[in-house]
């Protein structure tokens, strides 16, 4: 909200002294931070940034308001151009709906010529807009920016019959001041004659009965409306106004009736207005809800002694009034601090106003053990690590995906994970799958001429279910490009599928669960949920297992097979045979080469097994290793392998 | 070899050995040595064993451990150098000849965990003394625990499906626009727990959602860090120290805050923590608008309603809850000029923005 500075000080004249800089500190310090400072045509303008319930502080009266109780200084009375209602009223208002409790109107004829004086012109130029040299559209504009009551002025002679407010009809359409045309809800509330409706209420007047240089004779208005129907018809015709914005915030009620005479005063004076009726519809509901202040609440809150003698003067100051007992303060506050509804709101603005920086420290005292931090979140934190510290970067992707992009990469239906109001369809869905995701990552890296794209990332996945989008917290890791070629050490070759697997392995995912997929242009990718991952184990040190401490045998057995033969089951079938001759001691059976050349018969190659041997409680003999080889070689033989010569 | 029982013979070919394998300038050489050593006939071994059957029999055990760990070391040694040889024959290149110092090294392979990952474990270890642990919930949520349970009205304009993401099968359902939805979750779960837990204390760390168009300083997914803190007595001084604490913890012990009152309808009183901008040290620049203070989180007393709803008396029971964006920060401490570049994973990026601790 823009607020100018010459205009706060003419509510406010103790603000005078103070540097722009301080004043910024100062409404910050009240909730009210600075969002830019600027100076245009030597007037100095700042935005401050009003929260949504203070709709009270919504101009330069709001605000001096707010400064004039944290400096304990007086505001300048407010002027009171008390203007006498007559008895009948000129045309009948009707108050259809209890949105909208008082309507306070008048109604002029305009004198021959009018102009909107010189400062005032300068002030709207400041608050951002544009003066139209018309004197009620002028004059009730400024007394928005200046007061914080929006106003609206009809031309009168457009006005067909009498007013009443009222719930918009269904079918009915207006043609608002910006030249839309806008289809009525029945929720709207709206000021309608009897053609229908000339305004949204609170929001914005219509078109047809709009204030021009041919207008003779004008009918005011100066309302409270409902906050709540307000905000719901901005919004729901996307209509954000200054009036909106203030009524659905929740401007003073008690101010409808002086709004208008304010602004009768100003039709008045700039364009020799003579007035012909005002009167008004509806009366100010008086609030007399109390709330109860408790001193140890406000001691609690506050974090030291503070006295119910200086929360009663600070609170007075804003308006409040303040009754007291022994231990209580009961609080009255004004009409428009709607927002102070329990002890709770008190306390902050005694603490406000005292200042947050006079508010002591400490720390909380510790009432009971601290809880361990969860598996869950333990897990996902050191596998991360663990995976970068194997080089593996760690991305950050968007849950949500395209259907075209997720589909293929899943087994579930898109259906029952698809956003109702995606920001565009390739963001419509939740993923299935991280591996869409990383591939684009992954592949976008490549592109950019990096040697090895090699990513990861923990995060849900979602799959389809009855009660909604489940989600699984899922790795995925995606390595593509070449490994070494980086140093005269390490020869450069494609990453394989083997290496993503390892990786996989290496974190313990069960070998059964790894599927290694080929995303193409080199590049390979696994995710497995992190559940299937052996958690970190409750025990610190596990329990002690001996191990052996006679010697290790290795021998290897070159085996030739052919080219497709099948590695787990001719592992498997060597395993099966050895088990129950060397039982625990054989410790380990793999093949750690493969040679495939075209000196080797057409259709085959050759694996190097390699097999070690342990007891655990003696030396092996010769013979008996000798033998369990012959075994495994005649295991490799029933599934069509032989001894490479 | 200091043992006995072992014939001075032996402890002198041990003592060779390594100068006989340096020596050893090609494979052929190399098996004329393995023979000697550990050959099944007539080799140092090969008498070892003789030594062994023949010794008496309470000697067996020590002597055979003492002979089993000799073996080992010739057998690695002769393995370790054929493998040097084997790799010379191959091939001429510096990894046969080796030892080059100066030739570049074969480096692992440098990865990294995620600047904003890191940012969020980096406070969930700043807040470890002060007894937090971690809660974390799920990112679809429904309208009760995202907004009912935090006090917002039913009218609120982030309900709305211009600011907040919902399913279309399931209207109830939406993604959540904050971590604040765990609080909710968290304190139904252990409102009948809290006397016996000593109220509760923690962070939630995680990725929200807003209906929020991409560009340099907006993404529909973020992520924050939401702290909640229930115990007996807990005012705003409680919340200013505990957050002070963190600041400094996490900026350095130089770090100065401020507090300044504002609105949140889950917190009241409600407040905004601003710390001195850490690129200009206050004396005013770009990050920091030229106020010297950069807003870092929204936080306050945890809303009656907030507490009533998840079945825990307000009379007995008060607390301090805080949420800050973690994107915001990192953007803040690193300068980053623009919000993308955390979503576009670019591992130029990663690499130099992440870490490995």
């Amino acid at each position: 909200m823009l607020i100018e500075r010459a205009a706060l000080c003419q509510e406010l004249p103790a603000l005078e002294d103070i540097p722009p800089q301080a004043l910024c500190e100062l409404l910050a310090a009240l909730g009210f931070p600075v969002d830019a400072l600027e100076e245009r045509d030597g007037a100095l303008i700042l935005d401050v940034d009003i929260t949504p319930n203070r709709g009270d502080a919504m101009s330069h009266r709001g605000l001096a308001r707010d400064l004039a109780a944290k400096l304990m200084v007086e505001l300048l009375p407010m002027p009171d151009p008390r203007v006498d209602e007559g008895v009948e009223p000129l045309i009948p208002v009707l108050l259809d709906n209890p949105a909208c409790s008082i309507y306070a109107t008048a109604v002029l004829e305009l004198g021959p010529a009018q102009f909107t004086p010189e400062d005032i012109q300068a002030f709207l130029r400041s608050m951002g807009s544009t003066p139209k040299n018309l004197a009620p559209v002028d004059a009730s504009n400024e007394l928005l920016h200046r007061y914080g009551q929006p106003t609206h002025a009809f031309d009168a002679d457009r006005l067909v019959g009498g007013i009443i407010v009222r719930w918009a009809r269904a079918g009915e359409c207006l043609v608002t001041l910006d030249g839309i045309e806008r289809k009525l809800d029945a929720q709207d509330l709206v000021i309608a004659d009897e053609s229908g409706p000339v305004a949204l209420a609170g929001v914005m007047g219509g078109e047809a009965t709009k204030v021009t240089e041919a207008t003779r004779r004008v009918l005011l208005e100066s309302a409270s409306f409902d906050a709540k129907t307000i905000r719901l018809t901005a919004r729901r015709h996307n209509l954000h106004t200054d009036a909106s914005h203030r009524f659905g915030r929740g401007a003073d009620p008690a101010m409808a009736k002086p709004g208008r005479d304010l602004l009768l005063r100003r039709i008045e004076n700039w364009a020799g207005a003579k007035v012909e009726g005002v009167w008004s519809a509806g009366r100010l509901h008086e609030r007399t809800a109390t709330v109860v202040l408790p001193k140890d609440l406000l001691q609690r809150i506050g974090g030291e002694a503070l006295s119910l003698a200086e929360a009663s003067e600070r609170l007075q100051r804003l308006g409040c009034r303040v009754g007291t007992e022994p231990g209580l303060l009961h609080v009255t506050p004004p009409t428009w601090r709607h927002d102070l509804a329990i002890p709770e709101d008190l306390a902050e603005e005694v603490l406000r106003l005292r200042g947050y920086d006079r508010i002591p420290t400490a720390l909380p005292p510790l009432e009971g053990p601290p809880l361990p931090l969860s598996p869950d979140y333990l897990h996902a934190r050191r596998t991360a690590t663990r995976l970068a510290h194997q080089g593996f970067h760690q991305t950050v992707t968007f849950g949500f995906t395209g259907a075209t992009e997720d589909g293929p990469a899943t087994s579930t239906p898109t259906e029952g994970r698809t956003l109702g109001n995606p920001l565009g369809l390739e963001f419509a869905v939740m993923r299935g799958s991280l591996l869409p995701s990383l591939k684009s990552a992954a592949l976008a890296n490549l592109r950019q001429g990096v040697g090895q794209a090699k990513l990861f990332e923990i995060a849900p996945v979602y799959a389809s279910a009855p009660a909604g989008p489940q989600e699984t917290r899922t790795l995925c890791a995606v390595w593509g490009g070449t490994v070494g070629g980086r140093d005269p050490y390490s020869p450069a070759r494609p990453v394989s599928e083997a290496d993503l697997r390892g990786i996989a392995l290496d974190l313990g995912a069960p070998p059964d669960q790894v599927r290694i997929r080929d995303l193409g242009e080199g590049l390979f990718g696994f995710e497995i949920a992190m559940t299937c991952l052996p958690a970190t184990p409750d025990r610190i040190i596990p329990a002690f297992r001996p191990f052996s401490r006679f010697p290790a045998v290795e021998r290897d057995l070159s085996l030739m097979v052919e080219v497709d033969a099948n590695y787990p089951s001719l592992k498997q079938a060597m395993a099966d045979r050895l088990n129950p001759l060397a039982g625990s001691s054989l410790r380990d059976l793999r093949c750690v080469d493969v040679f495939r050349h075209k000196s080797l018969p057409a259709g085959k190659q050759a694996w190097l097994m390699r097999l070690g041997f342990q007891h655990s409680d003696r030396t092996l003999t010769g013979e008996e290793v000798d033998s369990w080889m012959a075994a495994a070689l005649e295991a490799a033989r029933s599934q069509g392998a032989e001894l490479r010569g | 070899m200091e043992s006995s029982l072992l014939p001075s013979g032996i402890a002198e070919a041990h003592a060779a050995f390594p100068g006989a394998l340096e020596a050893c300038g090609d494979l052929d050489s190399l098996l004329r040595l393995k023979g000697a050593y550990i050959g099944r006939e007539a080799s140092h071994a090969a008498r070892l064993m003789q030594i062994l059957k023949d010794a008496p029999k309470e000697q067996k055990r020590d002597l055979g451990a003492e002979i089993n760990a000799l073996k080992n070391q010739w057998e690695e040694g002769l393995k370790a150098r054929q493998a040097v040889l084997e790799a010379q024959k191959k091939s001429r290149s510096a990894a046969g000849v080796g030892l080059d110092p100066d030739l570049p090294p074969p480096m692992p392979g440098r990865g990294s965990l995620n600047p904003l990952v890191r940012l969020m474990d980096r406070l969930v270890d700043v807040f470890r003394p002060l007894g937090f642990h971690v809660e974390e919930g799920p990112e679809v949520e429904t309208e009760e625990h995202n907004f009912d349970g935090l006090n917002i009205p039913a009218d609120h304009s982030a309900r709305g499906s211009s600011d907040t993401f919902y399913f279309d099968r399931h209207p109830d359902l939406l993604l959540r626009t904050h971590t604040s939805p765990v609080q909710v979750r968290t304190l139904k779960r252990v409102a009948p727990h809290l006397e016996q837990m000593g109220g509760v204390r923690f962070l939630a760390p995680g990725r929200v959602y807003r209906k929020d168009e991409i560009d340099p300083t907006h993404s529909p997914m973020f992520h924050q860090v939401e702290g909640l803190l229930i115990g007996h007595g807990i005012g705003m001084h409680h919340l200013k120290g505990s957050l002070a604490y963190a600041m400094r913890a996490l900026f350095g012990a130089g770090t100065s805050v401020r507090f300044r009152p504002s609105y949140f309808p889950f917190v009241e009183p409600g407040c905004e923590m601003d710390v001195r901008c850490p690129l200009c040290g206050g004396q005013g620049c770009r990050v920091c608008k030229g106020s010297g203070w950069v807003e870092i989180l929204g936080a306050g007393l945890v809303h009656p309603n907030v507490l009533r709803f998840a079945g825990i008396d307000p009379a007995v029971w008060s607390g301090f809850a805080f949420g800050m964006g973690i994107e915001r920060i990192a953007m803040m401490v690193s300068q980053t000029p623009d919000l993308r570049l955390f979503f576009e994973n670019d591992q130029r990026f990663l690499g130099a923005m992440g870490g490995l601790d």
